[in-house]
């Protein structure tokens, strides 16, 4: 797992963008928290749309 | 029920107009009746909802709590009766992504989603900054003295949100002069009659005629970029397709309307508000100035401080419980974003203004479905202006008393006179 590349998940409502390699520290999430790390009732920070409604996309 | 001085505070055009008195009285009611019915005047009853966590609540739950079910702005009985008499039974003189719900409101969102993400917006960038360098050239020459609401803050967002959608830079100052006349309505120094609006009637009227202007221009906008599709807003708009149809007249038109006022009378009003911010708070400005990574800090604080659109009304699908409280179905709610902006629970001295504000969770572009879809294109927009101004910018001052819109559903300041020394 570790040796993957980090991967970019992008909220669908709002396009918040949560990058593995930088995290959200903010958030609580360091920089290198996976994605599969997160739990799943997370919400998008920025408009409360769930985990499951974001996207993995290539930026 | 929220006492009568309070409730016709928080509805007063006068009172955003002057911004400590309606501070002050958000913050009795966050303190006394943080979600309490209030009653003006003229007005049917509504549910004030000022603190941050309950907004949040609120906006969460787009199946519950509706925004097309009755008007989406506060309104008197009288102008809501007009407005239903016109427009076949519907509360709304304009259909846009702020009236409608699901399905609708998913399905009409999804049509311009992808030309605002961060992705597809770098594209933008280049020539943003372009229009931005401009703007600051124009300031460079005037002087050292100019109105920078008027003469920066009203003009650049403009510019760019223009061109984003299609529309010549011939017809930019129309635009500005209906945007304002629309947002303004209640503005003697901004609104078509030029005086004060004491009458229902003549209220809807003008602002109905502003909505016709608007739906003339791009009537004509949609005929033209269905004959001659570009890479526009516009096109997308006149060739989009809901379901396999066409975009309804009345979904197409208020499509172009809220791109063409919201889309950049926001941005102006919180450039303009962070530059009067700045100027009463020099020690943040030699922060930014001396960090340009605070940058990003401003913008945020500034959304927060000036927060533009400073209410939209929810209407309660089913009876629900809210922070306590029993809503009934059919209730009509009042989302306070000023309010929940300044909430203490959640932002220390909310009465700072803070560069260096983290974390900094405002409500300004709302929250929820109803998200604000240009969210990504305004921090742009800030951010490329800040960054070419303040590589020039050495200092500068308030000279003369800056002025704030009459009015209560989205405004900011209309005058921030400033002496400066620029490189």
């Amino acid at each position: 797992m570790s040796g993957e590349p980090f991967k970019v998940w992008q909220c669908r409502t709002c396009g918040y963008i949560y990058d593995e390699a930088a995290g959200d520290p903010v958030e609580g999430l360091a920089p290198g928290t996976r994605w599969s790390e997160i739990p799943a009732d997370w919400i998008c920070p920025m408009c409360g749309t769930p985990k499951a409604d974001f996207d993995m996309i290539e930026l | 029920m929220i006492p009568d001085e309070i409730a016709s505070t928080i509805i007063s055009p006068w009172a955003y107009s002057d911004g400590k008195k309606v501070d002050d009285a958000f913050t009795w009611l966050r303190r006394e009746m943080p979600l309490e019915q209030a009653q003006p005047e003229g007005f049917d009853p509504f549910w004030v909802v000022t603190r941050h966590a309950d907004i949040l609540e609120v906006e969460r739950q787009n199946d519950l709590f509706h925004n097309g079910d009755r008007s989406a702005v506060l309104t008197t009985i009288e102008a809501d009766k007009q407005v239903r008499a016109m427009m076949g039974g519907s509360p709304h003189l304009v259909r846009s992504l702020v009236q409608m719900d699901n399905p609708d409101h998913f399905n009409y969102r999804k049509l311009t989603q992808g030309a605002f993400l961060p992705q597809n917006l770098k594209a933008l960038e280049a020539r943003i900054r372009e229009i931005a360098r401009a703007a600051v050239n124009r300031m460079a020459e005037m002087g050292g003295r100019c109105d920078f609401a008027r003469d920066v803050a009203f003009l650049y967002p403009l510019h760019v949100v223009m061109e984003v959608i299609g529309v010549p830079e011939s017809d930019e100052p129309r635009m500005l002069k209906l945007t304002q006349e629309l947002f303004g309505s209640q503005d003697p120094d901004l609104n078509r009659s030029g005086a004060e609006v004491t009458d229902a009637k003549a209220g809807v009227d003008t602002v109905q005629s502003v909505v016709l202007d608007f739906m003339t221009y791009f009537n004509a906008m949609t005929d033209d970029r269905r004959a001659n599709p570009r890479n526009d807003l516009a096109s997308i708009i006149a060739n989009g397709k809901i379901n396999g149809e066409p975009l309804g007249y009345l979904e197409a038109m208020s499509y172009y309307i809220i791109a063409a006022t919201a889309g950049h009378d926001t941005t102006s009003s919180t450039t303009a508000g962070a530059f009067w911010a700045l100027a009463e708070n020099p020690e943040q400005f030699r922060k930014v100035k001396e960090n340009p990574a605070l940058i990003a800090g401003l913008i945020e604080e500034s959304i927060r401080w000036v927060t533009p659109v400073k209410h939209f009304m929810r209407t309660a699908t089913a009876d629900a419980e809210l922070a306590g409280k029993k809503i009934a179905k059919g209730d009509w709610l009042m989302l306070s974003y000023p309010s929940g902006n300044r909430d203490e629970a959640v932002f220390k001295d909310p009465f700072k203004f803070d560069v260096t504000r983290s974390p900094n969770k405002h409500v300004a572009f709302g929250y929820g479905a109803h998200i604000c879809l240009g969210q990504h294109l305004a921090r742009m927009e800030m951010r490329v202006l800040w960054e070419e101004l303040f590589a020039r910018l050495e200092s500068f001052e308030l000279d003369g008393e800056p002025k704030s819109m009459v009015a209560n559903f989205v405004c900011g300041p209309k005058a921030v006179p400033v002496r400066y020394k620029m490189n």
